[in-house]
């Protein structure tokens, strides 16, 4: 996974092993605060699938507390057997005025992600945002 | 400049839509998308499976879906013609061994039912390379000047300089209803 300023392409943040838990359990991404201040931001995703799957879907939901904050449904259809994948989502920030602070909303945010094929959830992974302040 | 900014202009409000690319393996897809975008192009690898770039702009939802070219994937691009309101043809116009592979390839494309009417904008990549086709020479070898079924526009680029690319986009994203 990782974020980038998506007016500039400036990568942001960037991660690249996953601990082997991560389908079962919530993991942790450190993200630097400074996102927070880009007028858009990308969010790219990276899966592998060793086997075909014929109507993927994905469902992503990102939550400040319990409130859903943004609502990604993407049906990507077939997926080739062996393949290596990339998922690009952009969105504009609220506006100045209109942003959260980081320093509030740190380890507050959750991004759940499901994988389905079809109507059946096979994978779900909850990544939690932590914002963190760099000089 | 890139897609975000051309999205803006757009002042579209709500729905979605699709934009294909296809082309032989190392023509410049992933570049050209990459491009577009003011990223980093200079670790790009052979897609193996597809990219995808999803943007949202005052609730207009704009997808645009890069597969692999590779021998081995080609097979597969039939499976992501549906709902496809543009497609972007992308040619490496200084490989001129492979401008027929190319041609053979998108004649391939243009005769899916379910690419029946859809948009073509065929990028000549490469055209900074001084061994390079000029964007007529690449319309003459795809034969395009035959093609009557639909909207199409050729359009010299360097992916790797960023020239020519928001030219093609525009004309791309005027064809999106």
């Amino acid at each position: 996974m990782n974020m980038r300023d998506a007016e500039t392409g400036e990568m942001m943040w960037e991660k690249h092993a996953w601990p082997s838990a991560w389908r079962s359990e919530e993991v942790e991404a450190r993200i630097p605060a400074d996102v927070m201040n880009r007028a858009a931001v990308s969010r790219e995703m990276t899966f592998s699938s060793a086997a075909a799957i014929d109507d993927f879907r994905l469902r992503q939901r990102v939550y400040l507390g319990e409130h859903c904050i943004e609502e990604w449904d993407f049906d990507f259809g077939f997926v080739i057997p062996g393949s290596v994948n990339t998922w690009q989502t952009t969105i504009e920030s609220a506006g100045e005025g209109a942003m959260l602070d980081p320093t509030q909303i740190s380890g507050l945010v959750c991004i759940e992600t499901s994988f389905l094929d079809g109507d059946v959830v096979f994978n779900k992974s909850v990544v939690r945002v932590y914002y963190e302040q760099y000089d | 400049m890139g897609l975000l900014s051309l999205l803006r202009r757009l002042k579209k409000s709500g729905g979605e839509a699709r934009i294909l690319i296809l082309g032989l393996d190392n023509a410049g897809k992933t570049t050209i998308l990459r491009k577009l975008s003011e990223e980093d192009i200079t670790t790009t690898t052979p897609t193996q499976g597809f990219n995808i770039k999803s943007i949202l702009h005052n609730g207009f939802k704009l997808n645009v879906w890069d597969i692999g070219g590779q021998k081995t994937i080609r097979p597969y691009w039939r499976n992501y013609y549906e709902n496809t309101e543009a497609l972007i043809y992308v040619v490496d116009a200084a490989d001129r061994k492979r401008v027929d592979e190319a041609g053979f390839e998108l004649a391939e494309i243009l005769g899916e039912d379910k690419l029946a009417t859809v948009p073509l904008l065929v990028f000549a990549n490469k055209s900074d390379l001084i061994t390079a086709l000029s964007a007529d020479d690449v319309a003459e070898s795809l034969s395009l000047f035959n093609i009557k079924d639909r909207p199409w526009q050729i359009q010299a680029c360097s992916a790797k300089k960023g020239d020519g690319l928001e030219e093609g986009l525009q004309w791309v994203v005027k064809q999106v209803k």
